[in-house]
């Protein structure tokens, strides 16, 4: 449904995106993850139409964003970073004033207003002005004005930025019901845990380039990053012994062993046996399970969040 | 607290947009008023134009009217009567002053002489000086000197010429028998050209003036909105949108002229409420110009809008380019009071057109068409160009969003 291919786009001298690729099926929720500064921001700015691309092409449900932007911009919904509302407007102008701009009918944009107010909670408040609003509940509204014209792709660029957890996780499971309803949804964020929780398929954007793409068990494997287990015992394990025992990468430091592994779950029984066998007492066990902080910082080598 | 002086010094001069306010800002607008009202920059002295016709061509008048030509406040133009007038009812010149045929007859035959001062009244100050000025020159010229001693001949005839005009000086225009002064011989016919029934031209100069001055800074201000919805994201998501770039101009731009057009409705209608501005008898034309200085005063706005990059870089430029266009397109004191200069650059502000377009509808009373129109035409002209203007830098600087 959503092709990119090779897309670049320079500001200046500064290359914002360098040759970015990916394709998105139709029903999925592909996460872009990556640092403040990579390209996200850019890279939804080119999906929405906003710029063109310097070079490469990216077409949505077939249709060229260069040559068809004004019919792009009907099946797509976008959520900015920013809270883009008119703050001294009420909930309910906002949503008929953004409804509005897609020319649907009177009776119509009021029935889908009053519809989307209720699906985020918000139809109760709906004539109180904006600018009394919590932040999260004006991130909700934000997510609903971009869903007035019914898009079947909604594109958010970090909606949840600088909200409470309590609004945060209500903000998912909105995303999460728009995407059970059949909505292709692009999401792009720096939190390991949103993209974990939300996407299908992910792709590690550093630097104005997509390092890698794919599940997040692909990408466990693409990096080559295991999960550890964590024992600590009641003297120093001898490491020889164990590696060979276990055939598994292991390190010694202290009384505790960390073990890496590909499926924890299988070799920490393996792991005890050995351990006990060896005459060892296991004061402590622990697994820490590989995810997308070290996915991230083995393919980039920095921190997601520097 | 030394600590907090330091930081708060070097904010200060960090804030280069707090500096210039502070000094380059008083600085410029010191120095048009001084180039306006302190006579620097020229000879240190404002020439006021007079035209002169002289209908009665003898020797007399001709030394007269160099005798008034030699008064360094006055200018003297050479004209024919028609000329004149049509210059002083179009607002290039104030007035005129005509020497009738019989002027030097009169002057020996003793008679009330054939002087006339015709002018606009709208430009109550230059007339006046005018008035103060030529009477003057006139009883000082070889006039009042032949005059005086025909006018204490008659009745002093045992003094010689000097000592009579030493009397007539020392008597200061000394009344005669019949009750015919020597003042009263030489005094001019004055008539105001224009709009010689309408009320308190100060009062045209106070609200028009004020009027555009203040539209000015509001439309720049609501132009403003547009590097708002910039900052807030509104911009962004509106793009977002199936809408074209030029409509959110478009719409910005409408929602000005219409805004403006309140704003100057308003302030007529209080004008004419609380200080009885005539305007009942002349809504026509005065909605045209209305009409015009909205346009053209919109697009001023949101064209400074454009060409700025953050609301606080528009702060500074608006107030700097209004005050200035302000002052010298006669906002805040009548064009026609600076020195010619002035006068030939106050056409670049939108405050001129605009307030002399008001000034021909209630003041010189002139009909729709001509002159009038012209100036509704510059306006209209200004505006549509700022606008053309203003969607370049809005695609150049508004849009570039990141």
């Amino acid at each position: 449904m959503i092709e990119v291919n090779g897309i670049h786009k320079s500001y200046d001298d500064i290359q914002a995106v360098k040759g970015i690729s990916f394709s998105i099926k139709d029903g999925e929720c592909y996460g872009l993850l990556g640092p403040n500064g990579a390209g996200k921001s850019t890279t939804i700015n080119m999906l929405s139409t906003l710029f063109p691309p310097d070079s490469g092409t990216i077409t949505i449900n077939g249709l060229d964003i260069k040559k068809s932007a004004e019919e792009v911009k009907k099946i797509l919904g976008v959520v900015p970073q920013e809270i883009a509302l008119y703050a001294n407007f009420t909930a309910w102008e906002n949503m008929l004033f953004w409804g509005g701009l897609h020319s649907l009918r009177k009776n119509e944009l009021h029935k889908k207003a009053e519809e989307l107010l209720k699906f985020v909670g918000l139809l109760d408040r709906k004539d109180e002005k904006v600018k009394g609003y919590s932040g999260g509940m004006k991130r909700r509204i934000n997510l609903a004005c971009a869903l007035l014209h019914s898009p079947k792709i909604l594109l958010l660029d970090e909606p949840t930025v600088g909200v409470d957890p309590q609004s945060r996780n209500m903000i998912f499971e909105l995303i999460e019901q728009l995407n059970k309803e059949g909505m292709t949804i692009i999401y792009t964020t720096h939190y390991m845990e949103e993209a974990e929780r939300l996407c299908d398929r992910i792709g590690i954007i550093d630097s104005g380039v997509i390092v890698a793409q794919g599940t997040l068990d692909e990408l466990k494997q693409h990096s080559e990053i295991k999960d550890v287990i964590v024992m600590e015992c009641n003297q120093t394990p001898d490491a020889t012994f164990l590696s060979s025992k276990l055939n598994l990468s292991l390190k010694v430091i202290g009384n505790i062993v960390y073990i890496e592994s590909t499926d924890s779950k299988k070799d920490l029984t393996r792991c005890v046996i050995c351990c006990s066998d060896a005459g060892y007492e296991i004061h402590h066990i622990d697994i820490q399970k590989a995810n997308l902080e070290n996915v991230f910082l083995k393919l980039t080598g920095k921190q997601l969040r520097d | 607290m030394f600590k907090i002086l330091s930081k708060e010094l070097k904010a200060f001069f960090k804030d280069k947009r707090a500096v210039l306010l502070t000094f380059a800002m008083p600085t410029i607008l010191i120095t048009f008023f001084a180039l306006a009202f302190g006579g620097i920059g020229g000879d240190g002295i404002h020439q006021i134009p007079l035209l002169v016709c002289d209908q009665d061509k003898t020797d007399l008048s001709k030394k007269t009217i160099n005798a008034i030509d030699s008064v360094k406040m006055i200018e003297v133009i050479p004209c024919n009567y028609d000329t004149a007038i049509d210059l002083i009812k179009l607002g290039k010149r104030t007035s005129v002053l005509v020497f009738g045929k019989g002027f030097s007859d009169s002057v020996k035959q003793l008679k009330t002489l054939p002087l006339k001062f015709e002018y606009d009244a709208a430009r109550v100050e230059e007339t006046g000086v005018l008035l103060s000025l030529v009477p003057k020159a006139l009883f000082t010229s070889s006039v009042g000197k032949l005059m005086t001693q025909e006018y204490f001949g008659q009745r002093l005839k045992l003094l010689d010429s000097a000592t009579r005009y030493k009397v007539f000086v020392a008597m200061s225009f000394g009344s005669s028998p019949s009750g015919n002064t020597l003042d009263n011989l030489m005094k001019l016919k004055t008539t105001s050209i224009i709009a010689a029934k309408v009320g308190n031209v100060g009062l045209v100069q106070a609200v028009a003036g004020t009027a555009v001055m203040m539209l000015l800074f509001s439309l720049t201000g609501m132009g403003g909105g547009l590097l708002d919805e910039k900052e807030q994201g509104t911009l962004k998501r509106l793009l977002y949108s199936p809408v074209h770039p030029a409509e959110i101009l478009l719409g910005k731009m409408a929602c000005s002229i219409i805004v403006a057009m309140m704003q100057l409705t308003a302030m007529f209608i209080y004008a004419w409420l609380a200080f009885h501005l005539q305007i009942t008898n002349k809504i026509l034309p005065l909605s045209i110009i209305i009409i015009a200085t909205a346009i053209a005063c919109s697009g001023f706005g949101v064209f400074l809008a454009t060409v700025a990059r953050t609301r606080q870089q528009l702060q500074g430029m608006s107030t700097l380019v209004i005050l200035s266009m302000s002052v010298i397109g006669g906002s805040m004191v009548p064009s026609f009071m600076m020195p010619q200069w002035m006068q030939n650059i106050s056409v670049f502000s939108i405050n001129y057109w605009s307030i002399q377009g008001f000034y021909d509808i209630l003041w010189r009373d002139l009909p729709i068409g001509g002159i009038f129109l012209s100036k509704v035409a510059i306006l209209l002209a200004i505006g549509i160009t700022l606008t053309l203007l203003s969607f370049r830098f809005f695609r150049k600087n508004v849009l570039a969003l990141d």
